[in-house]
């Protein structure tokens, strides 16, 4: 029966317009509209990855090993559908100047690719056939080659080069190969070749036991329409359990991409989550002051026998119209944005993309937004249903806040929300971490607010003039240290976090990292030449010392079994599986090397011949739960190793020193020729001298300039961070809105003040100054606050997370915090300019 | 239920006080009020700015609670009901008219005086709002909203509301007192023929003594006491 007439009533009341709604539908539609747009073309991505899927992995089924098929292996291949059949490996290009660079030889065989296209060009960019780029000139065989090589080593189109001990036409550009994502990190450019070229060019001679080249062998399988990869995946699993072989399917193309996809889209929504917290404030207040514009008319309505429910009601009405128009306008946007991506980036997108209109992002935005109107305005619909009717004779009368369905719903809608993002979230763990995270840097903004507010009452009495009116306005119930400063705040934390952390990864690349980590990784050294290897690199670079140089033996293999109990990687979690999933990087020794920081347990004697003994690196050992004394096998090089764990090690990822999570006695691998890798520090000059003179005396020693590689992350990391920068900018944006909220809620106030200064006899000045005063306060307590709160949250994600050094972008400090005061005086400034535009008489009438 | 013979007076305050909290301390408004109206009885109650006047009507209302004493509306104990109880209570016995005239700013005039029978969900309550505007002269003003109506309007819509429902009871805290002389005569005279008509009783707060005297009894407040 109450409904009807709320509805009725409410049609009434909304016909005066949505005037005083703006800052409510706007604080709404951002954090909606960043949740949606994030999540819609997170969508999009993932739609295009998954209809490309069999062209990114090169077939339906891949099966990938560090060493050739065995015939059976081969046959059950073969039995189950076409394959291509692909060798990929490292070495050193080397140009007719002299010039030499690492690439990523790659040889492919005359099905390839069995999904999509490859697109090679002529000089004039014109498409050539895989048979005219691999045809060979004068007995060289022909390659296809990535542009930045070409430039590199100064080969044009037509000349020959080597790569290893191989020599190659460069007959082609290599723009794109379909299969190029499914592939993951590369160091150097590609160079694409026959099989038939890199099986004889001495790569893969001598195999993984006899101290060969590390090379990867895979196997690309297009089974008939009728199977399913699935199924034909976990048969070739099922059919070489201990192979050693990685199998994918179609359904599984390019997990690291859809892994940062996953990622990116919920750290992109998550900041919207955050700005529909702060914008929460907004919309809360936007709904305080209605509600308080409405008090007359509540009053009335109860004094003509309205009852408490029926108020509630025709407000809830209202306000769930309005709500549900701002998360309208949010959707609408959201699902806009994936569009307009496609019509600024189209061509520059890394990832395919099928931008379409996808409900279900949208729905959960939606959700999102309607969780957090309910959290945020159904409490003072508490207070509008308890506005006593004396209000009509009182004006200082409010509503009470009291434990009812109002309040009781509004604690559901915040527990709603957190268990959404938390539920939704790749990483529960990770998002309970960063809800939390936002709910205590919420109540922390809140209460420095509040007391940001009870110190200003307590200095106005020192204060005089303007500073004196500013900060009682600050102490005042309208203060905007309670409603704007906790929003601002959450902005400035959350732009603060990035900032820092951004700042200090770019410090560990740039700074740090040339520093500390080597310059230079040597890698396919031989082992019989070892010793001359080291006089080569000493002879180029000066006297090797153990701060400058270290070598040391290095296989692949897994830990595949603990307590004599195959690995069950399900009870493992999956950010730790990365140990588990592949084969890892090994080494042995005797003496622990240089930089060796133990940590736990005790190194073995140099000489030690036991039963096989294992140091552990932490993260190796957290991730499996290992402790001193538990027995682990390893398998490797062909064989099982049981080995026991005699030492837990830490290891300095960025730093100098053996970056091997497991390295095993020396003795354990008897017997075994093993290649070699060692790293080198030293400076540009030195890294150009040993690499012209590794080229004569050490073709087939791969040299690997960590200079480039942090160049190339930085420049990746650069393209997330601007999307995260822009993601935090809309939560800063929100706080912004808040504070416009708070400005515009006192505005008639500031009038009436305003008014009533001038009528006393206060000049423009002192008034412009009182309210620059009182919101430059809000503005530093929001921006400290939250430049403190953004360090606390940048801290462990840099420390822990990134496991880089700490450092704080002191101007990126000062910045945030200046620009948070600048801000907020602004708006006070302009408030009060406003204030100040109308004429004394008519306001005072009007009151 | 005993039911003594006051308990059907549509109004009884017995010792009826209100304090109220402000800064400078609790403020003594109301300091012990008796106070009877029977049935289709006009009460006027005047007395200096200050002396509770207003504060009377609120608590005799159930618009504030006092903080001693009993107000009994039709023989309920206002104390005893919470306040949607109180509300249920005014719907279908009491109106109120105010000086500030207390129109519902985003509703019409009909929709205004139409306002109270929808709450107490009587039907035809459109039909009914149309044929009081007619009585108070303001038929052709219906779909007037309260800031298109002239002060004099205004408080002719507001009694067309508290009349409309039929109640037993009618407040009146200076209806007369935002209006201007002719305007203040008419309101009056209008409001007394309605009252007469449907007789129900009057409480009503003024400082005019010539609308005083056309109550069947005069209440004098000084310092928050019926003298």
């Amino acid at each position: 029966m109450k409904l009807p007439l709320s509805l009725r009533f409410t049609g009434r009341e909304l016909r005066a317009g949505v005037r005083g709604f703006r800052i409510f539908l706007a604080c709404l539609a951002l954090g909606v509209a960043a949740i949606a747009a994030a999540s819609s073309t997170a969508e999009a991505f993932r739609r295009g990855l998954a209809s490309e899927a069999r062209t990114i992995l090169g077939g339906d089924v891949a099966a990938g090993a560090q060493r050739r098929f065995t015939d059976q292996e081969k046959a059950a291949f073969e039995a189950r559908g076409r394959v291509s059949y692909a060798l990929a490996t490292r070495a050193m290009a080397q140009g007719p100047g002299g010039a030499r660079r690492l690439v990523e030889l790659r040889g492919v065989d005359s099905l390839y690719p069995l999904a999509g296209t490859v697109n090679v060009q002529d000089v004039g960019g014109h498409p050539l056939t895989l048979a005219a780029a691999f045809a060979p000139k004068g007995g060289v065989p022909g390659a296809a080659v990535e542009k930045a090589l070409l430039d590199r080593l100064g080969v044009s189109l037509g000349q020959t080069f080597l790569v290893g001990n191989q020599r190659l036409v460069a007959n082609a550009v290599l723009a794109a190969e379909p299969d190029r994502m499914s592939r993951g990190f590369q160091l150097g450019p590609r160079v694409l070749t026959r099989l038939a070229t890199v099986e004889g060019g001495g790569f893969i001679s001598g195999g993984i036991l006899g101290g060969g080249t590390l090379f990867n062998q895979t196997a690309r399988i297009a089974i008939p329409t009728s199977a399913d990869p699935k199924q034909v995946r976990a048969s070739l699993s099922a059919a070489f359990p201990r192979a050693g072989l990685r199998m994918r399917d179609r359904y599984d193309a390019a997990p690291g991409i859809r892994r940062l996809i996953d990622r990116l889209e919920y750290f992109l929504g998550f900041i919207g989550l955050a700005s529909l917290v702060a914008g929460g404030l907004g919309v809360s207040g936007a709904v305080n002051a209605y509600l308080e514009t409405k008090k007359p008319s509540i009053a009335v309505l109860k004094a003509v026998g309205a009852d408490g429910v029926l108020i509630r009601n025709l407000y809830l009405v209202q306000i769930a119209v309005l709500a549900a128009l701002g998360i309208a306008i949010g959707v609408a946007i959201g699902a806009a944005s994936p569009f307009l991506i496609a019509a600024l980036a189209a061509n520059s997108l890394p990832v395919p993309a099928l931008f379409a209109v996808y409900p279900e992002p949208l729905l959960r935005a939606a959700a999102f937004g309607a969780l957090s109107a309910g959290a945020f305005c159904l409490a003072p619909l508490a207070r509008a249903r308890s506005t006593p009717p004396a209000a009509l004779f009182r004006h200082n009368l409010g509503g009470r806040l009291s434990l009812g369905p109002e309040l009781v719903g509004a604690v559901l809608c915040a527990i709603g929300l957190a268990a959404v993002a938390i539920l939704t979230a790749p990483s529960r763990t990770m998002a309970v971490w960063m809800i939390g995270g936002v709910a205590v840097a919420f109540v922390v903004l809140w209460l420095l607010g509040m007391g940001g507010a009870l110190l200003a009452g307590k200095a106005r009495r020192l204060a005089t003039g303007p500073a004196r009116l500013g900060l009682a306005n600050l102490a005042g119930p309208g203060s905007a240290a309670r409603t704007a400063a906790p929003a601002v705040g959450l902005g400035v934390a959350l732009l603060a976090s990035v900032v820092l952390i951004q700042s200090a990864l770019l410090a560990q690349v740039g700074e740090i990292a040339p520093r500390t980590a080597p310059s230079l990784v040597f890698t396919e050294i031989p082992a019989e030449d070892a010793a001359r290897f080291d006089a080569e690199v000493g002879a180029a670079l000066g006297r090797l010392t153990d701060e400058s140089y270290l070598r040391m033996p290095m296989f692949t293999g897994r830990i595949s079994a603990i307590h004599g109990r195959a690995v069950q990687r399900d009870r493992i979690d999956p950010s730790q599986r990365w140990a588990f999933d592949n084969d890892i990087q090994m080494s042995a020794a005797g003496a622990p090397p240089k930089g060796t920081d133990v940590t736990g347990g005790a190194w073995w004697a140099a000489d030690y011949a036991g039963a096989p003994l294992v140091a552990l690196g932490e993260d190796i050992a957290n991730a499996g739960k290992l402790k001193l004394g538990d027995e682990i096998t390893v398998t490797a090089l062909g064989q099982d190793i049981e080995a026991h764990v005699a030492a837990i090690r830490r290891v300095d990822v960025g730093g100098f020193g053996p970056g091997f999570q497991v390295i095993l006695n020396a003795h354990a691998l008897d017997g075994a020729v093993l290649r070699q890798v060692a790293i080198a520090k030293t400076d540009m000059a030195g890294e150009e001298r040993v690499l012209r003179r590794l080229g004569s005396s050490f073709p087939e020693v791969n040299v690997i300039s960590v200079r480039e590689q942090l160049e190339s992350a930085t420049a990746l990391f650069d393209r997330l961070a601007l999307a995260v920068r822009a993601a935090a900018g809309v939560a800063a944006l929100a706080g912004v809105l808040v504070l416009a909220g708070a400005i515009a809620a006192g505005a008639r106030a500031r009038a009436r003040e305003a008014a009533l200064l001038k009528v006393l006899g206060a000049s423009r000045g002192q008034v412009l100054a009182a309210y620059a005063i009182e919101y430059g306060a809000v503005g530093l307590i929001a921006g400290t606050a939250g430049v403190g709160l953004g360090a606390l949250a940048a801290w462990p994600i840099v420390v822990k997370v990134f496991e880089a050094h700490w450092s704080v972008h002191w101007a990126g400090v000062f910045a945030l915090v200046g620009g948070a005061v600048l801000l907020a005086g602004l708006g006070g400034t302009l408030a009060a300019l406003q204030a100040l535009s109308r004429r004394p008489a008519p306001v005072l009438r009007a009151d | 239920m005993q039911q003594p013979a006051t308990d059907a007076l549509p109004l009884v305050l017995e010792g009826v006080g209100l304090t109220l909290p402000s800064a400078a301390g609790p403020v003594e408004i109301l300091r012990g009020v008796d106070m009877t109206v029977a049935a289709g009885e006009r009460v006027a109650v005047i007395g200096p700015s200050g002396s509770g006047k207003s504060s009377l009507i609120a608590v005799a209302a159930g618009l504030e609670r006092p903080s001693f004493g009993t107000v009994r509306l039709f023989g309920q104990d206002l104390a005893k009901l919470n306040e949607d109880g109180r509300a249920r209570l005014r719907r279908s016995r009491v109106s109120l008219v105010f000086q500030a005239f207390h129109l519902l700013p985003n509703m019409t005039a009909e929709e205004n005086v139409a306002a109270p029978l929808e709450i107490a969900g009587e039907a035809g309550a459109g039909l009914i709002a149309r044929q009081w505007l007619d009585r108070v002269g303001l038929s052709a003003r219906g779909h007037h909203y309260p800031h298109q109506l002239s002060g004099g309007e205004q408080q002719r819509v507001a009694l067309a509301r508290a009349l409309a429902a039929r109640p037993a009871l009618l407040f009146a805290d200076e209806p007369t007192g935002n209006l201007d002389g002719v305007n203040a005569a008419a309101v009056a005279d209008l409001m007394f023929d309605l009252i007469k008509e449907t007789g129900a009783a009057l409480v009503m707060v003024t400082h005019d003594p010539v609308l005083a005297a056309r109550a069947d009894r005069q209440v004098r407040m000084a310092e928050g006491r019926a003298v």
